[in-house]
């Protein structure tokens, strides 16, 4: 896979100097970012460094203090106005976040409902779509993650592999511009984190951008367009997987490498 | 001292019957009215509007720091003196509505907040507004969640309704009560009153039971 910056390209998301603070604490030291249309950006680093904060903070579920986000070239949750701000309203807010696909480490799914009912539940509540057209493309992605004959089952009925196949389908269900992963694998027993993958993998075949936060090695190394190492709420280096696997440039990166990798 | 007399049970179980009936129909009543008017006080009590907060927290304090019969005679004594006029049925009613409204809005609230963050996190990562989560995913969960605990709080609803004999209103005690005091059966009225709540309230207990081993059994794909 080639990993080219994509200059060419037009970006999906953008970011420019996002800052965040958890109290006293500064977990995004000023983030600039770019995803450009049907790219894979892994973003790797140790725990607590800020990869799922900026990942919560691009769909507003964390807010930043500071710094500008664009989604396919709106600037979202926020306008500036002669450099003051002026928070978005919430419903121009979720409509937003309705263009951006999230799957979560724990699922997430709502488990009264059905999987046919996960996947259904926005695309008719949210984008006004019939329900008969809702459960037609839902059967579809379904088909695409490899669970069609699991519609009538509850959450709870399914593995973590699967429940995390029905994540990723829900998201797709809104037919969204970008999907953001938030270590979708970390908690999933070892033999069911392949099942997952495979269907990331074929996501990105077909050309979706994605923002990719893992620790997924193997899989940022043979699917991400790009490779981010952040430690400490900083980009530390971004690079083609080969050139960060193979030769990192800075040393935190290969001491991070080092620490993962010889596991 | 006096015996059970099977004759007078036999001859006043029509009228004691018919004061059951009185109760359940009030318990029935209050029960509809406090679910709905329950939820609107919980999602006061957690709206983003501080002053609806207060409000709901001064009458949830307001209630739960008095007594249930103080609030009966209240609503059916004092409030005629500045107008407000009501029979003794609407005003028990009331009474109890806005007694056990306080208590299961804070069961509501527990339920609520008893749903996890990821479930906020999904629906608003989907594009639902906090409304339309609230509504489809969060108080759906929730009010599985409280189900048996609002069992409970209705067994004793239909109980406490025997307090409303302070305002004349004809359930069962009240009607005990007209009709001992004409023949002075007490031991065989008032026996035959109590084995009817008792009548009532054991299946709605088992009920209760019944529907916390489902709740708590999580959600299954039914078998057919």
């Amino acid at each position: 896979m080639s990993a080219a910056l994509p200059a060419n390209r037009r970006p999906m998301i953008e970011i420019e100097g996002l800052h965040k603070h958890f109290g006293a604490q500064h977990v995004l030291k000023g983030i600039d970012l770019s995803v450009a249309v049907g790219e894979v950006v892994c973003i790797i680093g140790p725990s607590g460094s800020g990869k799922s904060t900026l990942l919560r903070c691009i769909n507003h579920l964390e807010v930043a203090e500071q710094g500008r986000i664009r989604i396919d070239g709106q600037l979202a949750y926020r306008d500036e106005v002669g450099g003051a701000f002026r928070a978005h309203s919430n419903r121009e807010i979720s409509a937003v976040r309705a263009q951006v696909g999230m799957v979560f480490q724990h699922f997430n799914l709502f488990p009264h409902l059905t999987v046919m009912g996960n996947l259904i539940e926005a695309p008719v509540h949210v984008l006004g779509k019939s329900k008969e057209a809702a459960r037609q493309r839902g059967r579809e992605l379904l088909a695409q993650v490899g669970l069609a004959d699991k519609e009538d089952a509850y959450p709870e009925e399914l593995s973590g592999g699967q429940q995390q196949r029905v994540a990723i389908a829900r998201a797709l269900a809104m037919e969204p511009k970008a999907m953001l992963f938030d270590e979708v694998t970390s908690a999933l027993d070892p033999e069911l984190v392949a099942e997952v993958l495979t269907v990331m993998r074929d996501l990105a075949a077909r050309g979706m951008t994605m923002l990719v936060v893992t620790h997924e090695m193997n899989f940022a190394r043979q699917v991400g367009s790009r490779v981010i190492f952040m430690d400490h709420g900083m980009i530390v280096e971004e690079d083609a997987p080969a050139r960060i696997f193979g030769a990192p440039r800075e040393q935190r990166t290969r001491d991070f490498l080092r620490t993962v990798l010889d596991r | 001292m006096e015996i059970f007399n099977l004759e007078i049970a036999i001859a006043n179980f029509g009228p004691l019957l018919a004061g059951l009936l009185m109760t359940v129909e009030l318990t029935l009543v209050v029960i509809v009215l406090s679910l709905v008017f329950a939820l609107l006080v919980a999602l006061g009590g957690i709206s983003r509007f501080a002053p609806l907060r207060w409000l709901v927290k001064a009458y949830i304090e307001a209630i739960r720091g008095t007594p249930l019969l103080l609030q009966l005679v209240y609503v059916y004594y004092v409030l005629p003196e500045i107008g407000i006029r009501l029979n003794s049925f609407t005003a028990g009613v009331i009474a109890l509505t806005l007694n056990y409204s306080a208590y299961i809005s804070e069961v509501y609230r527990g339920g609520i907040q008893a749903i996890g963050r990821g479930q906020h996190d999904a629906a608003a990562a989907l594009g639902m507004t906090g409304a339309l989560a609230m509504r489809r995913i969060i108080l759906p969960q929730a009010i599985r969640i409280v189900i048996p605990t609002l069992g409970n709080y209705f067994i004793g609803l239909f109980k406490d309704t025997a307090l409303c004999s302070v305002v004349s209103i004809q359930e069962v005690v009240f009607t005990a009560q007209i009709l001992a005091a004409r023949n002075f059966q007490y031991f065989t009225l008032y026996t035959v009153v109590g084995i009817m709540y008792f009548a009532v309230s054991f299946p709605a207990a088992r009920l209760v039971g019944y529907l916390e081993r489902v709740t708590k059994s999580g959600y299954r794909r039914r078998r057919s």
